[in-house]
């Protein structure tokens, strides 16, 4: 009898769940053609999904100008965890509860979005954005697009220019290849302890991007999803010897007390640091609160592989990912055309401004976008900086596909295993290339 | 060190031999002495981070990792205290999490307690495997299951609640596990005795078994408290909007804003461990010593 | 096992009642317990062999999820750092914590501090615990490779920063952490032994450790059970410790199970795969446990 009832409840809740299951796999079909910038005389409000709220204005931001330009479309921000901002969104929308629009955090996850259906094809509001708004081609698969890229990140070379001072060494030129730049942070590192300075020559974060984010951009014919991972060779070497040599703090003490590269850089521990772009509005925002201490700085292309991409004459090559808003396309039929306007104002010029305002780099790029951004206080206005952030040639740090994430998880762990010097880049990197054998490109 | 100590002090508890030579007593002083310095050994060494924790609590952000470790700040910042409740939300995250603590513990002891009765005192076909089933669930990883389990919360509209915590917590296999235990170290005479003076099995778990079991009771409700208060990845999933938020979410979620600013971090940790470190305190002397003789007489 | 009432009659209706008493006790748990977490459990079996998504359907796939497991070298890996975390873990605080509640189940001063003390790490967040015993374990900078640099010890362990290392790290914290925790059960176990039994043990001319073999530990044997169970089943699930200490790393020297079913299932959204490892995981635990259990049934006979 008990055997039954319990049998009994079992197979209800497991129908309930089957059916639930299936109704919650949306169709992916195109939306009905509609003119981006029609938008309903009645009063809309849509959802947008942005994380710490508190302490990233840009969403605010996002949501205000359109307003502003859009009386009758409310914008709701919904917060979510920075760190853990795609399990939760892989919850909710998995549950049938996430927000209107959200935003792809970063190209590594953007993949199981789309391959899930997850994304509203967008390809009638991205036609009628520049061309030459950087990551479009990002969130393209198969010619369909399906997010709007609003911001696009780029690595630079951060530098303290007193530091160099007290060291009596000639700032960056864009110049630089990386060659140059290991010597330059030896020389820094020397010099500055002679002067008493416990500073060191230059600081690189822990993160796995921060060398192979390089590699893959500036290397010629690399590619992450050969799994073939020799590309990552020259790049480590340098990186292990920069540690070895002392002219930067060892990838163990970096993680077991926790530094955090804004302190790193911005109380003066450091005389260079290469970092991404939205590292600016950090940095001034600190130096106003104190955080940071009050020091003359200036950003400088990045090194390169080699010097046929260095000088002013030519276009230096970066990574750095787009990052962009898309549609849920379980979103009620009558908001989409506010949404898709929603989508087409963060691509374009206004939205740009409004963000290079606030020390973000947008993914539309003009002469009006950069002299807003160098309008703000604070920046460095000489012209290696306005160099450094109009003219780069940025590569994605992740490819679009299936066994993404996958390698760079791989990658992650061949990074930890190199930088903590428990194993070889040699056998590191063969070892990363077996599993990646073995465990993703072919499944 | 710990046996012949433990032996010791184990002879040393139970007095009442009655023959008090000069050697044993010698024996028995050197044995206490012993004890307390393992005693202040162990305390040390698990005290140790905890005072580094403190110490940091009243630095500036700069002196905290410093190298070399600095035990002592150089000036106590009490103002960090003061400083974390303007910059973080904690009043609503202790209010939370107070509230999550209370009603899970509650709802566990109670049907906790209940079901383990049924489960050792009551025989009847299928209690074993099903018991089991309970024991296997706590064997299966939160994480593999959290999706379905969140897409069936949703569906039931509890998710971004206060009640998605307590549907997940208060009916947990632990609790039932833990009593079943102990309810199987009383011994079945005490309630033939009752059953013969005509007690209904209920009134024998209300007015035998529970009142026996009040340590085991005792040690669910610290557990259950602290296990809630502990709790990180079902806040993260289930409570979403900041004013839901319990202490650990409200922890991570300050160091990832604020992530230079250790001095203030290690001021929340401590502030998050201090409720529960003074309900202990206070409480376990009744926690933990339960009702000295109770013990089966006959 | 505690005898049941023999001496009434037989019979199915007895039975019945027996049923309807136990399910009448048991049901204000199990219906919350049933909806709550037996049926996702069921459904994640369910998961296991398909190749779900999060996303869309499950298109079952057979044992295909299995297969690919056996031949996963990070499984492997996973597998074999779980069971050296376990084999050390499980002793070891067994025996710390059984030797903490034996010792502070007296009335020695300051008893009630040292407890609350044992049980402080367990109250702890566990992000605070991480970055405390990093930076302890930091092998230029740390206290703990002063110390042993003091003490004459020329190459100190990289600990968190080496490969080898590291699992060591993370056990010593993990007994650190939980020791107090099953201090407290061992104590209150110990406490509803009847001083009679040692009373009478003493009478017979038993001296300390006899008494402890003859009364504490079969008296504390329903405790005992409980807390290996526990402690068996919490160190093959173990896992906010490593993510936040270490991370699995360096390289995968700390990688263990519940980090293998979360980077496949949440990093890189594979969930039928991780559910088919779940599987695996909840395998090993249950087939622990019984065994456990068994020993523990002869036992009592």
């Amino acid at each position: 009898m008990n055997r039954s009832i319990a049998t009994g409840l079992g197979i209800a809740a497991a129908v309930t769940l089957a059916l639930a299951g299936c109704s919650s796999s949306p169709d992916t079909g195109t939306a009905t053609t509609s003119s981006s910038a029609g938008v309903t005389a009645e009063p809309v409000t849509i959802s947008l999904a942005g994380w710490s709220l508190a302490t990233t204005p840009e969403f605010q931001t996002l949501a205000d100008a359109f307003h502003a330009a859009n009386p009758n479309v409310t914008v709701d921000l919904k917060e979510y965890d920075a760190t853990n901002y795609d399990t939760q969104m892989i919850a909710d929308l998995a549950a049938g509860s996430a927000p209107d629009l959200y935003v792809l955090k970063n190209l590594k996850n953007f993949f199981t979005y789309e391959d899930g259906g997850q994304l509203l094809d967008v390809s009638d509001v991205t036609s009628t954005l520049d061309s030459g708004t950087s990551g479009l081609d990002a969130y393209t698969v198969d010619g369909v697009s399906y997010a709007v890229p609003y911001r696009q990140d780029s690595w630079y070379l951060y530098y303290n220019k007193d530091l160099f001072d007290a060291a009596g060494i000639a700032y960056p030129d864009g110049s630089w290849t990386w060659d140059d730049y290991v010597s330059t942070a030896k020389e820094l590192t020397t010099a500055l302890a002679a002067s008493g300075s416990p500073a060191l020559g230059t600081y690189e974060h822990t993160w796995q991007s921060v060398v192979q984010g390089f590699a893959l951009a500036q290397t010629s014919g690399a590619d992450l999803l050969s799994g073939d991972f020799s590309y990552l060779k020259p790049y480590y070497d340098r990186a292990v010897a920069l540690q070895d040599s002392g002219a930067q703090v060892t990838f163990g003490t970096a993680t077991t007390n926790s530094l955090t590269y804004q302190a790193q850089f911005g109380t003066q521990q450091a005389a260079m640091m290469p970092m991404g772009s939205w590292y600016v509005a950090t940095l001034l925002a600190q130096q106003v609160t104190g955080d940071a201490n009050t020091f003359t700085w200036g950003i400088a292309p990045i090194p390169q592989l080699d010097s046929s991409t260095t000088g002013l004459d030519k276009t230096p090559v970066t990574f750095g990912d787009p990052t962009g808003i898309g549609i849920n396309p379980a979103i009620d039929e009558s908001k989409i055309d506010a949404a898709k306007a929603f989508l087409a104002f963060a691509g374009g010029e206004d939205a740009a401004k409004a963000l290079a305002a606030i020390g973000i780099t947008p993914a539309y790029a003009s002469d009006v976008v950069t002299a807003a951004y160098f309008g703000l206080t604070g920046v460095p206005t000489d012209d290696l900086s306005k160099f450094a952030f109009s003219t780069h040639d940025t590569k994605p740090e992740n490819p679009v596909s299936s066994s993404t994430a996958g390698i760079q998880n791989i990658l992650s762990d061949a990074h930890t295993a190199i930088m903590s010097e428990s194993q070889d880049v040699d056998s590191a990197l063969s070892d990363a290339a077996s599993r990646a054998a073995n465990e993703v490109l072919n499944q | 060190m710990a046996t012949s100590t433990v032996t010791t002090l184990v002879g040393d508890l139970h007095p009442g031999s009655g023959r008090s030579r000069a050697p044993r007593s010698a024996r028995r002083r050197i044995g206490r002495l012993v004890g307390y310095v393992a005693l202040v050994i162990a305390a040390v060494g698990v005290l140790l981070p905890f005072f580094w924790m403190l110490m940091s609590s009243l630095k500036t952000n700069n002196e905290v990792f410093t190298i070399p470790v600095q035990w002592i700040p150089k000036t106590f910042v009490w103002q960090n205290y003061v400083e974390i409740w303007q910059k973080s939300d904690m009043t609503t995250w202790l209010k939370n999490t107070m509230i999550l603590s209370v009603v899970v513990t509650f709802l566990q002891v109670f049907t906790g307690s209940f079901a383990a009765y049924g489960f050792s005192k009551v025989r009847f076909p299928g209690r074993d495997a099903l018991f089991l089933a309970y024991i296997g669930t706590i064997a299966v990883p939160w994480q593999a299951y959290m999706i379905p389990q969140f897409i069936l919360m949703s569906k039931l509209h509890l998710s971004n609640t206060l009640w998605a915590i307590i549907a997940l917590q208060a009916f947990g296999a632990f609790g039932v596990f833990l009593m079943k235990q102990f309810y199987e170290t009383v011994p079945e005479d005490l309630s033939e005795a009752a059953r013969i003076d005509g007690l209904s099995e209920y009134g024998i778990w209300r007015r035998i078994i529970l009142p026996l079991s009040v340590p085991a009771i005792a040690s669910l409700t610290l557990l259950t408290i602290v296990n809630t208060w502990n709790d990180y990845l079902g806040p993260l999933i289930y409570l979403r909007s900041p004013e839901l938020w319990t202490i650990q979410i409200g922890l991570k979620t300050f160091i990832s804003q604020y992530n230079a600013e250790y001095a203030l971090i290690m001021t929340g940790s401590v502030l998050s461990v201090l409720p529960i470190a003074i309900i202990f305190m206070l409480g376990q002397r009744y926690f933990v010593e339960g009702i000295a003789t109770s013990g089966v007489k006959g | 096992m505690s005898s049941t009432l023999t001496a009434r009659r037989p019979g199915s209706s007895f039975k019945r009642r027996n049923t309807l008493l136990g399910w009448s006790f048991i049901l204000p748990n199990f219906v919350g317990f049933a909806i709550f977490t037996l049926i996702p459990v069921i459904w994640l079996f369910y998961i296991a062999f398909t190749d779900w998504n999060a996303f869309g359907k499950a298109n079952w796939v057979g044992v295909a999820n299995f297969t690919r497991l056996i031949g996963d070298s990070s499984f492997h890996v996973a597998l074999k750092n779980t069971l050296y975390y376990a084999v050390f873990h499980i002793p070891l605080t067994l025996a710390i914590s059984l030797a903490l509640a034996l010792l502070l189940n007296s009335k020695l001063k300051g008893v009630a501090f040292f407890r609350t003390a044992a049980f402080f790490p367990y109250v702890t967040s566990i992000v605070a615990i991480a970055v405390v015993w990093n930076m302890l374990f930091s092998p230029d900078t740390g206290p703990i490779n002063q110390l042993l640099r003091a003490l004459g010890v020329d190459n100190p362990p990289g600990w968190t920063t080496s490969a080898d290392w590291s699992m060591p790290a993370v056990i010593v914290v993990g007994t650190w952490r939980e020791m107090g925790y099953y201090m407290l059960l061992f104590l209150a176990g110990l406490q509803t032994i009847p001083r009679q039994l040692y009373e009478a043990a003493r009478m017979d001319g038993a001296n300390a450790w006899q008494r402890f073999r003859n009364v504490t530990v079969p008296s504390l044997r329903p405790t005992t059970f409980f807390i290996t169970v526990m402690l068996t089943i919490g160190s093959f699930k173990v896992f906010d410790l490593i993510l936040v200490m270490t991370n699995g790393g360096p390289g995968q020297s700390t990688l263990v199970l519940s980090q293998f079913i979360y980077t496949k299932g949440f990093m890189e959204n594979q969930l039928g795969y991780a559910s088919s490892s779940s599987i695996v995981l909840f395998l090993i635990c249950i087939s622990v446990t019984v065994v456990q259990f068994l020993v523990n049934k002869r036992r009592d006979a």
